[in-house]
């Protein structure tokens, strides 16, 4: 019996285990022979040698047991090790690439917009001059065209000089009340360090009943608009001048580059300039055949917003399919 | 605009602003500040009095000075040669660091000591004032010998620079400046009082008479003076200088001085041109067009009012008499009429079209007191006046209504007492409506809301609280915002796909386009300013803009260049339609230790596969699309849907090789064509299928293709499923290819049995061999 007892602590591999327990509780093994004398035992005795039997097969069945689960775990060990790998080899496997920054910072722009319940809104990039001009209360010999230097082509036409068109031919199509955004490609014809031919904005527009649409309203959603996506800004808001709007402003968010103190990139003001808004001009209304409304309107430059978000030096880089710029964004 | 702390004060009391101060009031009320600048003059640096001046009796060049500088009189050799009419200047004392690190020492000058330096302005850091040394005078202040220079405040200014809205004509000079300032701090304007002394006792209608054809839309004053000496005052010149003015004469100075202080547009011209036969000066005023009002001289149009004046009739500094002319006319009259007639405008167009100061008087009598000061020039008495009948604009005001637009409650006498100083007059009709009369100055103002925005600049838009909007709930879920959505979704996909997000110009170069075979822009709708040769028509595909990119990203030395864009293009008529474009260029992955740092390049399959990871379920069937960055051999044209929407190819080695790139994969498909489909779902069988493999043997040009057409004609019932697997070609089978294609096969009714199968199997079989002579492998 310790003999056996032995033999199973000693086994040193599965196999041999194995063996053992064949020899030990198979058909023909130890066991099988002892339980065999049972039929040769006088009854009297019968019970004291079963009794005994069993037990010794117990001790047996849990000696193989626990050295089962040790000789297997060894095996499990060793099979570990065979496969171990050095992992840290493996970290640069990835080939994901990296949506652009000023689509990424569009999409941002769009989903707090899409989240306040506006409508996205879309128009042509070739643009006529009632849609670009005229209805933005923008006439021909207006001096403010000077700001908007454009592109033409041989028929009249153009290409729009900012999104606002959407603003007119969303007007024109529905009825008040309005709340849409119209992100989308607009073009000027400026090309050097900080303007390139072509760039993004978005443009808002909330159009209700009369009375209803205020500066103060304007203002409460550039505030949180601008804080979601710069962070704990200071935002400013100073009169200015645009022909689509009257009361205008443009936004400025204190430098996130200094915190407001001054830096080159604010130069030294310690503000940023952003937006632009305003209460929709009554002439714009006019112009789309709107009566009785109220409305606020506010544009902004995607670029310009993804190169401070992202600390983006140099604008025309951002044109030129650079992956050394793009994969910093994976 | 550019201002100065010391010009602004002519006009408004400023001693106790401070600079931070203004900068943050005019940012306030919307004049937004560009730059701003106090300019600093070293200490030591003084007014001396040159006693005596002589000529260097070793040079030629110089001069040596005896100069009273209060604490005793010093020699100083000095090499400007306008020293010697010169009275007051700057001296710099010894030990004086003047700007650039240059400390004024004891020197010896060919033998002569010298104890100081006499200052140009550029050597102060003032801006420049012409060759030599600045020659000073009371313009400036009281000159108090030894006094430093540096302690007049109309030297050691600010020089602000405004960026001024198109809207804001009124502030295009100096008083215009002071005026809204001072509504902001709210405090009166200093009066400008000045009798003007006539010296001449002559009426100027004894010499000049005046005559007007047609409704003259511009009001014009015109008087007449003759002159005996003339020059500038040094306070005009540097603050011309300042403001970066650059008149020709001196005449011209006074004129521009008197134009950026007062906003009042002024013209001199020779008397001799209007002077007739009789001697006499007759100045003709006509109005032919709407908005155009020219001066005639002798018969001669040598002037248009606010746009432009002939050179021949400009008074010069060799005048003997001049006929000045101050003009105001309502710039959205002049625009538009200027617009129409293209007419050519001088530098004082910019001015009159955004409107111009209309209190003629002033001009003239602020320009009267600079020369009664420092010129001998005498005017005769009194004037000739044109008036244009104009309408006062009055608007009826509800100050509710202004208080619903800001959207914060204002009290109505707030509002009057912000607009009367502004210059409205103000009527009370009731307890929220008043009337309110345009100055004008601020032909800007129409309606009710330019109003709001007057009142929201003066109180403060930063004092405005924020109040979100209530608005009706509404579904605002439409196809735009739908398919911005489903955009974004493919976007992410291509990322993962591997490819990085391009964003390019939607232009091209048209010869490239042409030069590849792909549409461009007809002539007649063509771009007619294009900014630049490589940008000059729209782009009809990206891929030429994807290849250029490639092209600079193999020069920053990379290997991988996967890149997508999604953008407009546009047809020949200029149909604008949105595509979505791929192109993969060198190893198909990065360099890393699962492929021992050779990746191997992007070939066919793979760059399928990262297409189909990005776009889905498609189809690839030859290429029927043209143009010269295809691959004959390894192009075609992608379905989805069963609908043809774009192709993908191998770029053609003859553009690789000019491209400089390694092998490179594109794809351009249309947008539209990608949109995701309603599905609806078909009923799965519940019976087991069997997967079952054909190989056949057919002629190496015939396609699989091909082959599925023939097994989809079939279109057997149980068959669910079938793709090719294999391609095998040997020198046995020559000209033929052995095609493995994998069969699912299924019914949706029983359990197949093994003759149903080899039904299917025997059917297309058949069909291949009747159609394309296949033999079983």
């Amino acid at each position: 019996m310790e003999n056996l007892k032995e033999k199973i602590s000693q086994a040193d591999s599965l196999e041999k285990l194995e063996k053992i327990r064949i020899e030990l509780f198979g058909k023909k093994g130890v066991l099988a022979a002892e339980f065999a004398k049972l039929k040769d035992i006088p009854a009297s005795e019968k019970k004291a040698f079963a009794e005994g039997l069993n037990e010794s097969k117990t001790i047996l069945q849990s000696a193989f047991d626990s050295r089962y689960q040790i000789l297997k775990a060894k095996e499990i060990e060793s099979i570990l090790q065979g496969e171990a790998i050095d992992v840290s080899l493996y970290g640069t496997l990835s080939d994901k690439g990296a949506l652009h920054p000023v689509m990424e910072t569009m999409d941002k722009i769009i989903d707090y917009f899409v989240a306040l319940n506006f409508a996205v809104e879309n128009g042509p990039m070739i643009e006529d001059d009632f849609h670009n001009f005229e209805a933005l209360n923008l006439p021909k010999y207006h001096p403010a065209r000077d700001m908007q230097d454009t592109f033409y082509f041989q028929d009249g036409k153009l290409l729009r000089t900012h999104t606002s068109p959407v603003q007119i031919r969303t007007m024109m199509s529905a009825k008040p009340p309005i709340r849409i955004i119209a992100p989308g490609t607009v073009f000027r014809r400026d090309y050097d360090l900080t303007h390139t031919p072509m760039f993004h904005q978005v443009e808002g527009l909330v159009v209700e009943e009369k009375g209803k649409v205020s500066f103060a309203n304007l203002k409460s959603i550039l505030i949180d608009f601008l804080r979601y996506m710069f962070g704990d800004v200071e935002v400013r808001f100073r009169p200015s001048f645009f022909p689509f709007t009257e009361p205008s402003a443009e936004v400025d968010i204190s430098c996130i580059f200094c915190e407001g103190k001054g830096c080159r990139v604010c130069s030294g003001t310690g503000w940023l300039e952003v937006l632009g808004c305003g209460i929709v001009d009554p002439n714009v209304f006019k112009a789309v055949g709107y009566e009785g409304v109220s409305g606020y309107a506010f544009g902004l430059g995607v670029e310009r917003f993804a190169m401070l978000i992202h600390k983006i030096p140099d604008l025309r880089s951002l044109f030129e399919g650079d992956i050394r710029l793009l994969e910093q964004f994976r | 605009m550019k201002v100065t702390r010391s010009w602004l004060s002519e006009f408004i009391d400023l001693s106790d602003v401070t600079n931070d101060e203004l900068y943050a009031i005019f940012n306030a009320i919307g004049l937004e500040v560009e730059n701003i600048q106090t300019i600093e003059i070293p200490p030591k640096v003084i007014i001396g009095k040159i006693l005596s001046c002589q000529k260097h009796p070793d040079a030629d060049k110089l001069n040596v000075c005896q100069i009273d500088v209060g604490t005793g009189v010093k020699q100083i050799v000095c090499g400007a040669a306008n020293v010697t009419s010169a009275e007051y200047v700057a001296v710099a004392m010894i030990g004086a660091v003047l700007p650039g690190n240059l400390e004024i020492k004891y020197a010896k000058l060919r033998g002569i000591e010298s104890e100081g330096m006499v200052c140009s302005s550029k050597e102060l850091g003032l801006p420049s004032l012409g060759d030599g040394i600045m020659i000073l005078d009371e313009s400036i202040g009281e000159l108090e010998i030894g006094k430093e220079f540096g302690s007049y405040e109309k030297i050691a200014d600010t020089l602000i620079e405004l960026e001024l809205t198109a809207n804001r004509g009124d502030c295009l000079s100096v008083y215009g400046v002071a005026r809204d300032l001072s509504v902001a701090l709210d405090r009166p304007l200093k009066p400008f009082h000045y009798k003007q002394e006539e010296k001449m006792k002559l009426g100027i209608a004894r010499e000049a008479e005046i005559h007007t054809e047609g409704a003259i839309q511009a009001n014009l004053k015109y008087k007449l003076a003759t002159v005996e000496a003339k020059r500038n005052s040094f306070i005009v010149q540097l603050r011309l200088a300042l403001t970066e003015i650059e008149p020709q004469s001196t005449i011209e100075s006074l004129l521009a001085y008197t134009t950026h202080a007062t906003g009042v547009i002024l013209r001199a011209y020779d008397s001799m041109s209007f002077r007739n036969n009789a001697d006499k000066i007759v100045v003709s005023v006509s109005a032919a067009h709407k908005g155009i009002v020219e001066i005639y001289g002798n018969g001669v149009s040598l002037s248009t009012v606010g746009v432009n004046q002939n050179k021949s009739c400009k008074a010069n500094d060799e005048t003997k008499q001049i006929l000045l002319e101050a003009s105001y006319i309502n710039p959205d009259i002049l625009v538009e009429a200027v617009f129409s007639a293209s007419l050519i405008k001088d530098e004082l167009y910019y001015q009159t079209s955004r409107g111009s100061n209309p209190d003629l008087s002033f001009g003239l009598l602020y320009l009267a007191f600079l020369m009664d000061q420092y010129c001998q020039i005498d005017c005769y008495e009194g004037s000739l006046d044109v008036e244009a009948e104009r309408e006062r604009t009055i608007l009826r005001v509800n100050t509710d209504e202004i208080c619903q637009i800001i959207g914060q409650k204002i009290e109505t006498n707030k509002m009057i007492s912000v607009l009367r100083h502004l210059g409205f007059e103000i009527n009370v009709l009731g307890d929220h409506l008043i009337t309110a009369e345009v100055p004008f100055f601020r032909h800007d103002i129409v309606n009710i809301q330019d109003v709001a925005e007057e009142i929201v600049r003066i109180i403060g838009i930063n004092n405005i609280q924020p109040k979100p909007l209530t608005f009706i709930e509404k579904n605002r879920l439409n196809s735009a915002s739908d398919r911005y959505k489903i955009k974004k979704i493919f976007r992410n996909r291509a990322i993962s796909a591997g490819f990085y997000e391009n964003v390019s110009y939607v232009f091209s170069e048209k010869a490239i386009l042409e030069q590849y075979g792909f549409a461009t822009t007809d002539e007649k709708l063509e771009l007619s300013n294009p900014i630049v040769e490589e940008l000059n028509t729209l782009r009809s595909t990206i891929l030429v803009n994807l290849l250029h990119a490639v092209k600079r990203n193999v020069s920053y030395t990379k290997k991988s260049i996967p890149l997508f864009e999604i953008g407009a293009v546009f047809g020949s008529k200029r149909e604008q339609k949105e595509v979505f474009s791929f192109v993969f260029s060198g190893n198909e992955a990065g360099e890393n230790v699962s492929n021992n740092g050779k990746p191997k390049m992007i070939d066919f399959a793979s760059f399928v596969q990262k297409i189909g990871a990005v776009i889905g379920a498609f189809e690839l069937v030859p290429c029927t699309y043209k143009n010269g960055l295809l691959h004959p051999y390894q192009s075609a044209d992608i379905l989805v849907n069963k609908k043809r929407c774009g192709y993908l190819s191998k770029l053609h080695p003859s553009v690789q090789e000019s491209y400089g790139v390694a092998d490179t994969f594109f794809a351009e498909l249309e947008f539209d064509a990608l949109l995701p489909e309603h599905k609806n779902a078909k009923p799965i069988s519940k019976f087991q299928g069997v997967y079952k493999d054909l190989s056949v043997v057919i002629d190496k040009h015939i396609s699989y293709y091909e082959v599925s057409k023939v097994i989809n004609s079939l279109a057997l019932p149980l068959l669910r499923e079938s793709y090719p697997v294999d391609v095998y070609e040997d020198e046995k089978l020559g000209d033929k290819k052995s095609l493995t294609i994998r069969f699912f096969i299924q019914s949706m009714e029983k359990t197949l049995h093994e003759s149903d199968i080899e039904a299917v199997i025997s059917q297309i079989m058949q069909a291949l061999k009747k159609e394309y002579k296949a033999e079983l492998r």
